[in-house]
């Protein structure tokens, strides 16, 4: 699992590479602890190279939707495949992101 | 009710027609036989006066011809007075019939005589003659009727029958008159007739006690009748009024009178009389005998249509009850034949025959998990009361079977349940097993049933512990026991109608029979279950031939056969970080199969939920635990097992997590156990010997 953040002046680029399965979910989240301090700007979650996802990785998206929402920014998943739109629609996180 | 009153009076017009038919027949036969009978009394009564008739008129021309042949004596005896008297015995002697004679001269003929003189000879009855002179002052002959009529007419004839003398016979008299040369009558010579055989002969013998016959002057005046005592006098005279037409005969009914009179002089009449209600006596007694018989007939008649007609209806309305029943039998047999397993896959096969519409078998089986669950069970009885209870026995095992994993269990859970309110003391023998697809595992119980055979290397029997069958006690344990079966092994299962087939000389065909059967068949290739399970019942029923089915047949093969089955497992701590190796197993244990993507992802993300699951929920924290991962597939569908030895858990058992909820009130727990259930075709789980077992499955075709 790769992680890497751009911080531009209007949001947050995220990109997710590989399977975030339930062991990569600790590590991603660490990496990914810079977007709980989004100070108001938008956060793009770039799910192009995300091949798989487990219950523990959609834990670790919530919680950034969550403290997002906190203050008022969005956040948006980008070019989701089939596989993780599959498991957003059981899990119904499908309605709570915004997704492009 | 209405019909029944309709059939009712049918019936009796049946009765009442059958009577007017019979009382018509029997009217107009009375008629006939009236008839020919009043033709036959007629002729036999004309034949009696004919005959009556014919002796008179032969007595009176006898008697004539004895005057006419002996007139010559008479008349030169005539010479002299004396000489008449012996001329009179002369006369007699010539004819036995006469028995008197005399000689009546006219008046003066005789100078020394006197007026009258009438020499008279008479034979008494016991043969002495008489001679008398009888003319005189007390018989003045010449003031006699006939006399005068002869003397006036000059030809012979006969007076009237009299009665004369203490005897009282009848007699009639054949006067002739006697002329001289001058052509003048100078005496009427007579001849004395005795007809007292006359009135023997009337009243001699006659066909009827009231029939009578009369003898009549040419006037009607009665000459002889029936005595008095026989015939009331009133009687006589009726019949004689009636002859001189006087009275009509149609007037007195039942009265009926021939009459015939005599060919020539003195043309006297003779009479039958007869009392038709005598002669009708006995036809009427006939008539009435026959009128009661024909009615005991009807009666009886009535009697039997009636009996017949509600045993008809009976018999209509049981007929029509079992057509009913019949057909809600034929129902019945289908809903239960419908029940049982129609589509087979190649590791199992099963028939079941019942002997009679509806059985008290059943056999079943279906695949859960990896696992095929099968049964077989055989009600004691036959009949219907035997097919609710086995049709009970099957939904139960459904139903159980569906939840539980252990044969045991599955058994008590149906014994609990056919206990219940078994008044009727019915009970089944079971045998319920549970073969696991992918790795031979079996494990079985029995309650009272026969020991399934295993076609292995060689021929055996499943060393099943018998135990209770169910219905008995509530609380009975039924021992569980499990082995691990080879592959191609062959499990036989039936039910005691296959022992139990008998043949015509009773001898069972037993396991005996079976077990020569499977020998045969052994030797064999290693045929499909469907034809060694169709073989040995055609096996039975050979050995049975003739004789009837007499119970319910059941046969079902079950064999364990792997060869398209790919295994793998994996033991974890638990350790989330084992998850690497988890999905390092998946995959590779995936690349075996052609599987879409998606699917591929979604049982694995299924599998490692499941997985997580148990390392977050099954062991205290800080306890190290292993959770085992079997993966199976048959290429037909992809199993995964998770055995762990911590505390119960139950993750099917969780409440699901509401998905429609905002991001801040979304719970974080509880995803996991969503995502493996909605990816995987099912869940179950059971705890055994202290273990928890989670299997998921899903179809990957």
């Amino acid at each position: 699992m790769i992680t890497t953040i751009k911080e531009t002046d209007e949001r947050f680029i995220a990109t997710l590479s590989g399977e975030l399965d339930t062991a990569a979910a600790q590590e991603t989240e660490v990496a990914l602890r810079p977007l709980l301090d989004s100070k108001g700007k938008e956060i793009v979650l770039d799910c192009k190279e995300l091949e798989y996802i487990s219950s523990s990785g959609l834990r670790v998206l919530l919680s950034i939707l969550k403290q997002a929402q906190s203050v008022g920014s969005r956040v948006v998943l980008k070019d989701v495949n089939e596989v993780i739109r599959d498991v957003l629609n059981i899990s119904g996180f499908i309605s709570i992101f915004d997704i492009e | 009710m209405v019909s029944f009153k309709k059939g009712w009076l049918s019936r009796m017009g049946i009765v009442v027609l059958a009577a007017v038919l019979v009382e018509l027949i029997s009217v107009a036969q009375y008629e006939r036989v009236r008839g020919i009978m009043q033709e036959e009394m007629k002729s036999r009564g004309h034949l009696v006066l004919e005959r009556l008739s014919d002796k008179i008129q032969h007595t009176l021309e006898t008697t004539e011809i004895t005057m006419r042949e002996n007139i010559w004596d008479v008349r030169r005896s005539m010479e002299h007075p004396d000489s008449v008297f012996p001329a009179m015995v002369r006369l007699i002697d010539n004819n036995p019939e006469v028995r008197g004679s005399c000689l009546a001269f006219i008046p003066y003929y005789y100078p020394s005589k006197g007026r009258l003189f009438e020499p008279y000879a008479s034979k008494d009855s016991d043969g002495t003659y008489r001679v008398e002179q009888i003319g005189g002052p007390n018989h003045d002959y010449t003031l006699n009727d006939e006399y005068v009529w002869v003397m006036d007419h000059q030809v012979p004839s006969w007076t009237d029958p009299y009665k004369y003398g203490p005897d009282s016979v009848s007699f009639s008299t054949y006067l002739y008159p006697i002329k001289d040369a001058m052509g003048e009558i100078v005496a009427l010579c007579g001849l004395d007739v005795d007809l007292s055989w006359l009135g023997d002969t009337l009243n001699a013998h006659h066909h009827f006690a009231s029939s009578y016959c009369l003898l009549l002057t040419p006037n009607g005046e009665l000459v002889a009748g029936p005595p008095a005592d026989r015939i009331s006098p009133d009687e006589v005279q009726k019949a004689v009024s009636i002859i001189n037409g006087d009275l009509l005969e149609s007037d007195f009914p039942g009265l009926s009178i021939l009459k015939t009179t005599l060919r020539k002089d003195p043309f006297w009449q003779l009479a039958q009389v007869y009392n038709t209600n005598e002669v009708y006596a006995r036809m009427h007694r006939q008539r009435r005998q026959q009128i009661i018989m024909v009615l005991l007939g009807l009666f009886i008649l009535g009697f039997v249509i009636n009996r017949y007609a509600r045993n008809e209806r009976k018999l209509l309305k049981a007929s029509e009850e079992q057509a009913r029943i019949g057909g809600e039998l034929a129902v019945a047999s289908r809903i239960q034949q419908e029940m049982l397993p129609t589509v087979f896959p190649s590791y199992v096969y099963g028939t079941l025959e019942p002997a009679r519409e509806v059985g008290g078998d059943v056999f079943d089986f279906y695949t859960r998990d990896g696992k095929l669950f099968f049964c077989v069970g055989d009600v004691s009885g036959k009949g219907v009361p035997a097919a609710m209870l086995v049709s009970m026995s099957h939904a139960l095992f459904r139903m159980v079977s569906k939840k539980e994993e252990s044969p045991s269990r599955i058994l008590q859970a149906l014994n609990v349940e056919l206990c219940r309110g078994n008044d009727s003391n019915m009970f089944m023998t079971y045998f319920v097993a549970c073969l696991d697809l992918y790795s031979g595992e079996l494990s079985y119980a029995s309650a009272g049933h026969d020991r399934p055979f295993v076609l292995s290397n060689g021929i055996s029997q499943l060393p099943a512990k018998s135990n209770l069958p169910l219905g008995v006690f509530p609380n009975t344990h039924f021992e569980e026991q499990d082995c691990m079966l080879e592959p191609g092994t062959t499990l036989l299962l039936y039910t005691d109608g296959l022992t139990e087939a008998k043949n015509i000389a009773r001898q069972e065909y037993g396991r005996k029979g079976i077990q020569a059967f499977l020998e045969s068949f052994v030797s064999g290739e290693n045929q499909s279950l469907d034809y060694l399970v169709s073989s040995l019942s055609e096996s039975a029923h050979q050995f049975a031939g003739e004789a009837p089915q007499s119970d319910d047949l059941t046969i079902l093969a079950v064999r364990f056969n792997p060869e398209h089955v790919f295994r793998d497992s994996l033991v974890l701590k638990n350790d989330k970080s084992e998850v690497t190796r988890l999905s390092a197993f998946v995959k590779e244990f995936f690349q075996r199969l052609q599987l879409d993507k998606k699917i591929a992802s979604g049982m694995r993300l299924a599998l490692e939920e499941a997985v997580v699951n148990v390392i977050d929920y099954a062991y205290p924290d800080g306890e190290d635990g292993t959770v085992s991962v079997q993966a199976d597939t048959n290429g037909e569908e992809v199993r995964f097992t998770l055995v762990d030895t911590g505390v119960p858990f139950d993750p099917t058992a969780m409440l699901e997590p509401d998905t429609t909820l905002d991001a801040q009130n979304r719970p974080i727990g509880g995803l996991g156990i969503l995502l493996s259930r909605r990816l995987m075709d099912s869940i179950s789980y059971t705890r055994r010997n202290g273990q928890n077992v989670l299997s998921l499955t899903k179809n990957i075709l």
